[in-house]
């Protein structure tokens, strides 16, 4: 009777034993596999958060959705913990009911499974050892062999560069690094550099702000940089507020970029294109890099308007890699420290003024907007190894020369382009087109503007037009004020434009109507940053108007810096980094 | 955990609370563990040397398992001390608290007394197993003779790790302590609920194939002062002890018949003898031409990895450690330098703890191909955990029993 019971204590225990494990089993992987304040939602909206400068909505949806996260993971964690204290208590009842039901069986202990042949056990325990040490010797030599970084240079078949780029696209496996980071570098750099600053100063130890200024137009191109503390005034004859200042080694319309302690930027005239590598904080050249000539690049330089250049293009980088195109079609990258990871001709570009979109990094995608007479596409490449991820074929049968951003839809990223006739949103992952708007025309140079769901898209000979980007529905036009060169920037409130001709204008974002607009008698190719609450803008006369980023904007100050400016200036913390026709400099608040 | 998660990006206004640090009481607990060591210990040592008695050893299970198991959760162990102990011999600059150290020497000074009297209760892994051994199912002896080397190579691997400052892997690798903790690695409690369920078959699985410090123990346990025995009385060859005996610790008596001349015996000792150097010369190679990858189990040499690979090829979401890299604004060259040392440490270290491993294979070997003869059903100190089950099973201690 009591082994019976003992019996049936004991089934029913192993039972509810290897149910409860199974359960247990997938709390645990539920516990250990989601990791939900990591998970794809919270990332897409601190992207957003950190797109819309810090948007407090964003950031207290944020806190909800991590502390929802936290708890869930405490109650899994909670809930793991008395299973597992059920569980022992149920593996005790197991054991003594079934050492109950064994009680009898004790007196009668199981046999030996071999003879009692002492010597025969031994000769055959001497064997199998033997055995064992010979094999897992073996097999560790066996693995450190196979494991060898010689061995595994033999054996690996040789990449050959990926060749299916496109039909003109070409690959050059090699280039040669021109100059390195070497001491050389540094004391010509010097020579050239007017630093303030003493040179014992590179010495120590120096701060560097985390915010990135990584393309045109900052992070995702959207004119918005999460800079604090940055200069209101400098002056490049008197030197007030100018940390550096260094006469750029070749011509380029291009804007520079900001990375930790780099400046990156390039240039280019006929003998040669290059791309440069400065410190943030000494103004002092770090590395350049030369093109070396490529399958498919023109013997020639192409015919290309001097306002325009060979290196009007801005150059992108992620913090790790750093690329440049030239009107040429030759694009490098290289890493950070200035060593050349690849290099391709994707092709002359078929522009009368010359090429000038600028590249935008994305993840690990460097995006090229290709907009030429000569079969215009939009590319996506790797930018570690150059090989191409996706190519969409463009409609757009004029050229432009307005560069590609990122918008955050959403939470999911939108590629948005402008061309002639159409304004168009990639997904930037895939090259799918999400919608197309045609609603421009004459020579689009200005870049889309992107806040609060609305996608901006203006030219000179056409209109602006306001455009859903969660559908492609044309929201509002207005023809008041059009930029020819300089691109809008954008707030939850309202668009900011600035004209060739001088005007300056904000427009209502949900409305399209004027709100204010002001006559400043200068032209403006730069493009407006918005920092601080304020809009950064310098006029081609090397003027900076400094305005509050409110609908009725008002111009906080204004002041000459001494030289003609067409690029954009880069921001960080303290900082800003502006070219000018002639020199880089950067200005800060001392 | 802090993997997991990670400060906000933001301030949220959100004060943090003042740091607030309680006196420290850890080092009362400890000392508290060392006396119940001692007495549970003490206990065990009076009950299977004087008394030959199981129950004391089954109350000190039940004690072990809830005190140092379940209440302490595991740590500080005797058996992870090991590593403590060997990392501080190499490394001057690593302090060994006194506890850790008792915990390493207090059960090797009984054990030279008498026997592996730790191993009976007073260890919860040990402890744990006995109380869930329900029905003693024999394994092959050749078998189990042959992985019974497998705690010497284990010891070895752990000192590697231990000395180069890498893992403590017992500790890593602990398969209980997820259980007494109620929570831990899947993977680590999944192989502690398997060697738990072959326990209630067959004696100590982990005990006897795996723990390393049970493998000192039986080292000293064989020439302990006041050895274990089954009983007083005379042995009459009766069986019953042998076949209970849960870790086959019991030899049956044996003649000798088989018909091969002396000095082929002789030869055959003389022959792994010779061998002795070649099989040490070839552990040692074989753990040097390893010890690269061995060194990849050491946090500078991952990172130094990490960071190569990341300069390779960057990633989008860099790791912790890689943050910090980058953060701390180490110089490539200046943790260069650091690995090229730890790893000419674990190109010395792999090949000693190689010779080692050698040695104990041999040594094996030798042990093996002596001839022994035994009139009676005698003790293997080195295996026997004194569990005490035999002395109910030897019917000249009913007797004794009876007569009293």
């Amino acid at each position: 009777m009591k082994r019976t019971i003992s019996r049936n204590i004991a089934v029913v225990s192993a039972i509810f034993m290897i149910a409860f494990s199974i359960m247990l089993i997938v709390n645990y992987f539920q516990v250990n596999g989601s990791d939900t304040t990591q998970s794809e939602a919270m990332e897409q909206l601190k992207q957003a958060n950190e797109e819309n400068g810090n948007n407090p909505l964003l950031q207290e949806q944020i806190r909800r959705l991590d502390l929802l996260a936290r708890k869930a993971y405490f109650i899994s964690l909670n809930r793991l913990k008395v299973g597992m204290a059920i569980l022992l208590a149920m593996a005790g009842i197991f054991v003594i009911s079934i050492r109950v039901y064994l009680a009898k069986s004790k007196e009668i202990p199981d046999k030996d499974i071999d003879p009692i042949d002492d010597w025969l056990i031994k000769s055959k325990t001497r064997r199998y050892l033997v055995w064992a040490a010979a094999g897992v010797t073996l097999g560790g030599l066996l693995f450190a062999l196979l494991t060898s970084p010689y061995l595994k240079n033999t054996l690996q078949p040789k990449k050959t560069p990926d060749i299916t780029v496109g039909p003109d696209m070409q690959e050059v496996p090699e280039m040669e690094h021109i100059v390195p980071i070497s001491e050389t570098a540094k004391v010509v750099a010097k020579d050239e550099v007017e630093i303030k600053a003493e040179t014992e100063a590179t010495a120590i130890p120096i701060e560097t702000s985390k915010v990135t200024h990584n393309g045109f137009r900052g992070n995702h191109s959207l004119g918005i940089s999460n800079a604090t503390h940055i200069p209101t005034s400098w002056n490049l004859s008197s030197g007030k507020n100018i940390l550096w200042k260094v006469k750029t080694p070749r011509q380029g319309f291009n804007s520079p970029v900001i990375n930790g302690n780099k400046v990156f930027f390039s240039g280019a005239d006929d003998n040669a294109r290059e791309l440069y590598c400065y410190e943030l904080n000494s103004g002092i050249e770090l590395w350049r890099l030369r093109v070396q000539p490529l399958s498919g690049s023109p013997h020639q330089m192409p015919e290309i308007s001097d306002e325009t250049g060979l290196a009007a293009s801005g150059v992108a980088t992620n913090g790790k890699q750093v690329c440049a195109i030239f009107a040429t079609g030759e694009l490098i990258c290289a890493d950070i420290e200035g060593k050349q990871l690849w290099a391709k001709n994707i092709g002359v570009p078929d522009n009368h003024y010359g090429f000038a979109s600028s590249l935008l990094i994305f993840q690990d995608l460097l995006i090229i907007q290709y907009d030429n007479l000569n079969a215009p596409r939009v590319i996506a490449l790797d930018v570690a190894t150059g090989n191409r991820r996706w190519t969409k074929e463009r409609p757009e049968r004029n050229p432009s020369w307005s560069s590609p951003i990122i918008a955050t839809v959403d939470n999911k990223p939108q590629l948005i382009l402008v061309g002639n006739p159409g304004i168009t949103a990639y997904n930037p992952n895939t090259g799918e087109a999400y919608w197309r708007v045609e609603c421009m025309s004459g020579e689009p140079a200005a870049s889309p503007a992107y806040a609060n769901g609305i996608v901006f898209g203006a030219a000179e000979y056409a209109d602006m037009t306001a455009i859903s980007a969660a559908d492609g529905s044309v929201l509002w036009k207005a023809d008041d004020f059009l930029p020819e060169v300089s691109s809008p920037v954008a707030t939850k409130e309202f668009v900011f434009v600035a004209t060739s001709y001088g005007v300056v204008a904000s427009y209502d974002a949900q409305t399209g109507a004027l709100v204010k607009y002001m006559e400043l008698a200068t032209e403006f190719y730069s493009s407006p940053i918005i920092a601080e609450g304020k809009i950064y803008l310098i006029s081609n006369s090397g003027a900076v108007y400094i305005f509050s980023a409110k609908s009725d904007f008002e111009l906080i100050t204004s002041f000459e810096t001494g030289e003609r400016t067409y690029a954009t200036p880069a921001f960080t913390d303290k900082k800003v980094v502006i070219r000018t026709e002639e020199h880089i400099y950067c200005a800060e608040v001392k | 955990m802090q993997n997991r998660f990670p400060k906000p990006d933001f301030e949220s206004g959100y004060l943090y609370p003042e740091p607030h640090y309680p006196i420290p009481h850890e080092a009362l607990w400890s000392y508290i563990d060392v006396g119940v060591l001692l007495l549970l210990m003490s206990f065990v040592a009076w009950a299977i040397i004087k008394k030959q008695v199981r129950w004391p050893v089954t109350l000190t299970s039940v004690l072990s398992v809830a005190y140092f198991g379940f209440f302490r959760q595991g740590c500080v162990c005797s058996i992870g001390a090991i590593q403590n102990v060997a990392l501080a011999w190499t490394t001057p600059s690593y302090s060994l608290p006194l506890y850790v150290l008792l915990f390493f020497l207090l059960p090797v000074l009984f054990a030279l007394f008498w026997g592996r009297v730790f191993c009976a209760g007073v260890c919860p892994f040990g402890a744990l197993q006995d109380l869930v051994h329900v029905k003693n199912y024999k394994l092959s002896k050749a078998v189990t003779g042959a992985l019974s080397t497998f705690p010497w190579i284990y010891l070895g691997f752990a000192l590697l790790f231990a000395v180069t400052n890498s893992q403590f892997i017992l500790c890593r690798f602990d398969p209980f302590v997820g259980i007494f903790r109620l929570g831990g690695e899947g993977a680590l409690i999944l192989f502690g609920v398997l060697l738990l369920f072959f326990s209630i078959f067959t004696g100590r699985p982990f005990c006897r194939f795996i723990c390393p410090y049970g493998a000192i123990l039986g080292l000293f346990s064989q020439i302990s002062f006041r050895k274990i025995s089954i009983t007083k009385q005379e042995c009459i060859n009766c069986q019953l002890c042998h076949n209970a005996c849960p870790v086959d610790a019991i030899r049956p008596p044996y003649v000798n018949k088989v018909k091969e001349r002396r000095a082929a015996g002789v030869h055959r000792i003389l022959r792994y003898m010779i061998f002795t150097p070649v099989i040490i010369i070839a552990g040692s190679t074989v753990m040097y031409v390893l010890s690269d990858k061995f060194s990849k189990a050491n946090k500078e040499v991952q990172l130094y990895e990490a960071v190569m690979q990341n300069e390779a090829r960057p990633q989008e979401v860099q790791s912790l450690e890689l943050q910090a890299f980058y953060g701390q604004g180490r110089a490539k060259e200046e943790l260069w330098t650091e690995v090229e040392v730890i790893k000419k440490e674990f190109r010395i270290w792999s090949g000693i703890i190689g010779a080692f491993i050698g040695l104990i294979i041999s040594l094996t070997l030798i042990n093996l191909s002596a001839k022994r003869t035994r009139k009676s059903y005698e003790i293997d100190h080195a295996k026997c955990v004194c569990c005490g089950r035999c002395f109910s099973y030897c019917p000249q201690n009913q007797k004794n029993i009876i007569s009293v």
